[in-house]
């Protein structure tokens, strides 16, 4: 059964970004900022971090865990899991059927 | 009070008591750049807008952020506008005497985004040189704008001040080519190019070498072009439309 995904405008690339840092684990805001900017070669400011997390938290797609040192760690709930993975089946059929239709040409 | 209270005092106070403490100790984890500040002020924004759209809970909207495609689309557009300028400057084409000024204050104006939105990076290795680039920018583009409202309304005695702040600016984006050669997150020839193209002027007035400023338009609005697709490029949507 296919999950809505919701709607996050602006933010729902950061919101993606964000689910796939948390996959791996629980991270606090300042390690999910260094693992988005690893992996895509592009920073996200601390504004739109915390905009996104505010976004998926209000979803119930991520859960805060109690603070250590001022850092609170974020993780994935269960709702969040499968729209993560929802949403990269979604990518994953958009990229075959786009190499699928360069291999045509 | 530091500046990153300064920051969080922008947020409503509902967000605060829920945010606020793990977001300064972000804050408080690397050095702030115009690009941080930008990003956090329209973060402020979001939530005041969702905070007052709904009461006490956070509500859905298309959001504001700043991004590396926002300050490449301004580096084009801004760089853009100060090349016609420049090339109106030299008489090439004749039109009203008010257009070239105009248009450099303008580009001037959106360069000032385009530095924002391109130093993410440099800012954590050097703040306090983009730091300098922008107020150097933001300094020559506001005395550029006195200047040009100083002549159109009081006469030529105010064109050395429109001249003079454009020149500021130019130093700002020599400033910012520095900070970007050095760090090499972006193309360092393309860096290279603007900051040529942004010193060439002022070897052209030391020398009375006009021929040099043609050259000095066109290293600088390619220097920018360049950095400015750069960034469009690495700020490609990972999702397409609608997929999240």
């Amino acid at each position: 059964m296919r999950t809505k995904v919701p709607e996050f405008g602006r933010y729902a690339e950061p919101s993606l970004l964000i689910l796939v840092s948390l996959s791996d684990g629980p991270k606090h805001g300042y390690a999910i900022m260094q693992d988005v900017e690893e992996g895509t070669g592009r920073p996200m400011g601390a504004g739109t971090l915390y905009a996104a997390l505010a976004r998926l938290e209000e979803q119930g797609l991520i859960e805060p865990l109690p603070p250590v040192d001022r850092r609170r760690p974020y993780r994935l709930t269960g709702v969040g899991a499968s729209n993560l993975a929802e949403q990269l089946r979604g990518l994953s059929e958009f990229a075959q059927m786009g190499l699928r239709q360069l291999g045509k040409t | 009070m530091t500046v990153r209270s300064l920051l969080l005092r922008c947020y409503p106070a509902l967000w605060r008591d829920r945010y606020g403490d793990e977001f300064e100790a972000v804050l408080t984890e690397r050095p702030l750049g115009p690009f941080d500040l930008l990003d956090i002020l329209l973060g402020a924004l979001d939530a005041q807008l969702r905070l007052r759209g709904r009461g006490a809970h956070l509500a859905q909207g298309r959001g504001l952020s700043m991004s590396l495609r926002i300050g490449g689309i301004a580096a084009i557009v801004g760089a853009g506008l100060l090349a016609i300028a420049g090339f109106l400057g030299f008489g090439l084409v004749l039109v009203d005497g008010a257009i070239a000024p105009v248009l450099l204050v303008t580009g001037l104006a959106v360069l000032l985004v385009a530095l924002a939105g391109l130093s993410a990076f440099q800012a954590r290795v050097h703040p306090r040189l983009i730091w300098l680039s922008f107020a150097v920018t933001a300094i020559g583009a506001a005395a550029s704008l006195a200047g040009f409202v100083g002549t159109a309304l009081a006469g030529d005695a105010f064109w050395v001040v429109w001249f003079l702040g454009s020149m500021t600016a130019l130093a700002g984006s020599a400033l910012f080519a520095i900070a970007t050669y050095r760090t090499a997150v972006l193309s360092r020839p393309a860096a290279a190019l603007l900051g040529v193209g942004s010193v060439l002027p002022f070897l052209g007035f030391a020398v009375n070498g006009e021929a040099l400023l043609p050259a000095a338009i066109i290293c600088f609005l390619v220097g920018w072009f360049a950095l400015g697709i750069q960034a469009i490029r690495l700020d490609r949507p990972t999702a397409p439309a609608g997929a999240a």
